[in-house]
């Protein structure tokens, strides 16, 4: 029995740095394994499928112009993701990737939370058909 | 002032849904006599979020991060009751170093989550000394949670037949530096709790559970443990790597709500004595084996110890690529029943504390319950039913 | 130190008025920043408090539906202007205080009890659960500490032999510290100064985890604002009395800086080092211990004068 048994604890604190990470002023790097946005490497890709298939969030698109010439376009919502990396372990041959540097993706508008992967043309195409056709519906 | 719509005289003190004492959605109304507690009722069902529906209409891959979110502390074991259930159901079982790599996420869960429920208590106590202290040093678990996964929260660290992380040995060092600082900070609290005079004020004596009602309210997990209920899925049904690492089963005799404190922080020191044992003989083999998109149809129930009790899955399957039916039984559900039994007689301040007791997670409760009231047809409501329904309650 | 000011000035600025105002937020602040240092984290910035006040003040002040609208609105008031009265009898600053007279330590004391009067009226006349609750408790707390609080005060007022603020003050800096001479009549006084202003382990009242914020949960903007400025006064106004009794008078501003300072860290440190006690268990602690202790060294230091004037 006693009373106070943490006074001890207190009286060190006070002489000691709060432990506090101010953070937009210290910055600590993410841990080696962290999950932040994703990446994908046209190159790589079949066009399988399967991370659109499995991705919880549905946050995946792979739009294919040309399936024999592997033309495909990502259309990545990073809004819906949900950073489990189960897409980076379902591909088959290691395109994806979730970055450890881009971590601070906070906006305030949701416009460049829809990113677009692929080779420059096949983008370019892909804008075009769409500015070209009537307002394509939102896939939900 | 009395509540006319109950047509007595009563002193009922609500408590939340927006209240500090809670951080989470729930209803408590306590009728009080002066200082004391004559009654309480709950009211749950804030966070409704229709998960078991949403799961029927998502693969069983999708299912897994699904079932993750239903709870933010205990995400790893939800996921692990999940896959277990689907790995047996397709008659597979994950590879040996995938269950120790299991074994080892759940307990630094258990760790995090024990830490994290001693400062809530004690921050309901009005001990914010040992609050702040308790979750400055759970910072360190996170970060070994960080380090292994990627993230502090929903580590995902669950593939169906596996795990996605492995440890490396430079990993293990590092959490063993951390658990050895852990041990002594816990040592030191469990020392606070046994000894402070003016906590124990606070705990010893109040909401004091027999073993009977714990039995008789279906009590679970360290809140039963403390009752002198001795029953813990991972000693009495080992699964992932608890048969070849086992715990030792933490009980105690008196039932209040100092003996849940005493529980839960030598669980955790038990936590940190099988997370080394793990680390000394860690199995070598692979970390997925194959599973089949379709699982075979059937059923099964899958049970682990969640940080709060007994986590209770039933899923069954159809032979297809989706479930037909996920269950989920949740310990804090099952924990309720003791608040409302304990709270009667003891004073009104105790209230937070006896609420907090049992490490309650109110996202982990919500159901929808229909309650017959002067309808004809139960089964199917229209939106203008629900509607109509609302309004009526409100009124 | 003696000043000749215009009284006005006195009233408005300095040392009454802005003054103790702004003096208030800075104790504030440094209260809750040892504390903050003392659970390792970095506490507020230093304008936090005024911020805060200002945030209030422009808020819209809402009038719960049943409350005596008049008496809402005075209760605040009232509040301020008793704590703000008080401050006039006492050595603040280490300046001699304005208005002395035969008998001001009592009016003090009851100025500053009619703060937490007011705060219970408050919360009684809200219509509201939490502060009732809360309310009971407040006044149920007045009973229990005010008692152990005043015989403690009364110690040096016995020793110097005169119930003028001054007086004491003047008396306490020419002997030894009375906290050498009446240990326990400090500590009683210590810590009943923590039960006045209701700072845990005897936060009852305002316990948020049970009652929200007790007797003010009702108040917003303006009301709030005023409630939160008089317990801020309340606070140096109780550390510069018991600084001034027991740690051997205040007799300038380096004085007055130096000891108000050392008991709020001392404060701070018993406000972090216990859990919250329920509100019956302080009314047995104070009942129990504290008016006993008070007691005994009232007898202590009369046994003593009686023994000295035989002496003599």
């Amino acid at each position: 029995m006693s009373i106070g048994s943490m006074i001890e604890d207190l009286i060190k604190s006070l002489f000691k740095k709060p432990v506090t990470r101010q953070y937009p002023f210290e910055r600590q790097p993410a841990p080696e394994r962290f999950r932040g946005k994703l990446h994908w490497d046209p190159e790589k890709c079949t066009g399988c499928q399967l991370c659109v298939k499995d991705c919880p969030a549905n946050a995946i698109e792979l739009i294919v112009i040309d399936k024999v010439n592997k033309r495909f376009v990502m259309r990545y919502h990073q809004d819906r993701c949900i950073y489990c990396s189960q897409c980076v372990v379902s591909c088959r041959f290691k395109c994806l990737e979730l970055s450890d540097e881009e971590w601070e993706q906070a906006v305030t508008n949701k416009k460049p939370l829809e990113v677009y992967y692929g080779k420059d043309e096949d983008i370019r195409f892909l804008m075009e058909r769409a500015a070209a056709q009537p307002v394509e519906s939102p896939c939900e | 002032m009395t509540l006319e719509k109950h047509g007595e005289n009563r002193f009922v003190v609500p408590i939340g849904p927006q209240h500090p004492a809670l951080k989470e959605p729930g209803h408590f109304e306590f009728v009080v006599d002066g200082e004391i507690v004559t009654g309480a009722s709950v009211r749950l069902g804030y966070v409704h979020r229709g998960i078991e529906k949403g799961a029927e209409d998502r693969t069983w891959t999708q299912n897994l991060y699904l079932m993750e979110r239903i709870c933010g502390i205990c995400s790893h074991i939800h996921a692990t009751a999940f896959v277990q259930g689907v790995e047996k159901l397709a008659g597979v079982e994950a590879p040996p170093r995938a269950r120790a790599i299991r074994e080892i996420f759940a307990e630094l869960e258990r760790i995090h989550s024990h830490m994290l429920w001693l400062g809530v208590a004690a921050h309901e106590g009005g001990f914010d000394a040992l609050f702040m202290y308790s979750w400055r040093d759970r910072e360190v678990v996170m970060d070994m949670l960080e380090m292994l996964s990627g993230n502090r929260v929903h580590y995902s660290a669950n593939l169906i037949g596996g795990v996605k992380y492995d440890l490396t040995p430079d990993m293990m060092d590092k959490i063993r530096e951390g658990l050895n600082y852990l041990e002594e900070r816990l040592a030191h609290y469990l020392d606070v709790v046994n000894n402070d005079e003016t906590f124990i004020g606070r705990t010893r004596g109040i909401g004091t559970m027999t073993r009977e009602q714990a039995q008789l309210l279906g009590a679970v997990g360290p809140t039963a443990r403390a009752s002198n209920f001795a029953y813990d899925v991972r000693v009495d049904a080992p699964y992932a790597a608890y048969a070849e690492f086992p715990v030792e089963m933490v009980v105690a005799q008196e039932g209040d709500l100092h003996a849940r404190f005493v529980v839960r922080i030598l669980e955790t020191m038990e936590s940190i004595r099988v997370l080394r044992r793990i680390f000394e003989n860690m199995p070598e083999s692979e970390l997925v084996t194959r599973v089949p998109r379709r699982i075979p149809a059937g059923e099964t129930i899958s049970r682990v110890e969640a940080p709060r009790g007994e986590l209770f899955y039933f899923i069954a399957s159809g032979g297809g690529e989706k479930p037909e039916r996920v269950k989920v039984r949740t310990p804090s559900l099952c924990n309720w029943g003791t608040v409302i039994t304990l709270a009667v007689g003891h004073k009104l301040a105790d209230m937070p504390m006896i609420l907090a007791g049992i490490d309650p997670c109110f996202s982990c409760n919500d159901r929808l319950v229909m309650v017959k009231r002067n309808r004809q047809d139960p089964q199917v409501w229209t939106w203008a039913d629900l509607r109509n329904y609302g309004i009526e309650y409100y009124r | 130190m003696n000043l000749t000011i215009h009284p006005l000035i006195v009233l408005l600025f300095f040392p009454g008025g802005l003054f103790l105002l702004a003096s208030g937020l800075v104790f504030q602040w440094a209260d809750r920043k040892l504390v903050a240092r003392f659970q390792n984290r970095v506490g507020p910035r230093f304008l936090q408090p005024l911020a805060d006040v200002l945030k209030l003040l422009a808020k819209e002040e809402i009038i719960p539906e049943g409350a005596h609208r008049g008496l809402f609105v005075a209760l605040p008031i009232i509040a301020l202007a008793a704590a703000l009265t008080a401050a006039l009898y006492v050595p603040m600053f280490g300046v001699q205080p304005f208005f002395s007279f035969q008998g001001d330590l009592i009016v003090t004391i009851y100025l500053l009890s009619a703060l937490t009067i007011s705060l219970g009226l408050a919360g009684a006349n809200s219509v509201d659960r939490f502060s009732l609750v809360g309310a009971t408790r407040t006044l149920t707390q007045l009973f229990s500490y005010e008692a152990p609080f005043l015989l403690a005060v009364i110690g040096p007022a016995l020793a110097a032999q005169s119930w003028q603020i001054s007086k004491i003050n003047a008396y306490a800096g020419e002997t030894t510290w009375f906290i050498v001479a009446q240990p326990i009549g400090f500590l009683v006084a210590l810590v009943g100064l923590m039960g006045k202003l209701e700072l845990p382990p005897f936060d009852a009242p305002e316990a948020e985890t049970e009652i929200v914020a007790g007797a003010l949960t009702e108040y917003s903007g303006r009301g709030f604002a005023l409630f939160r400025l008089s317990k801020d006064i309340e606070l140096v106004i109780g550390l510069t009395l018991v600084a001034a009794f027991y740690l051997g008078g205040i007799a300038n501003p380096l004085d007055f800086v130096l000891k108000t300072g050392g008991l709020l860290l001392v404060m701070a440190l018993l406000q972090t080092a216990f859990a919250r006690l329920r509100i019956d268990q302080t009314v047995g602690l104070w009942w129990r211990v504290g008016a006993l202790m008070g007691l005994v060294q009232i007898l202590a230091i009369l046994a003593g004068i009686y023994i000295r004037q035989w002496w003599l």
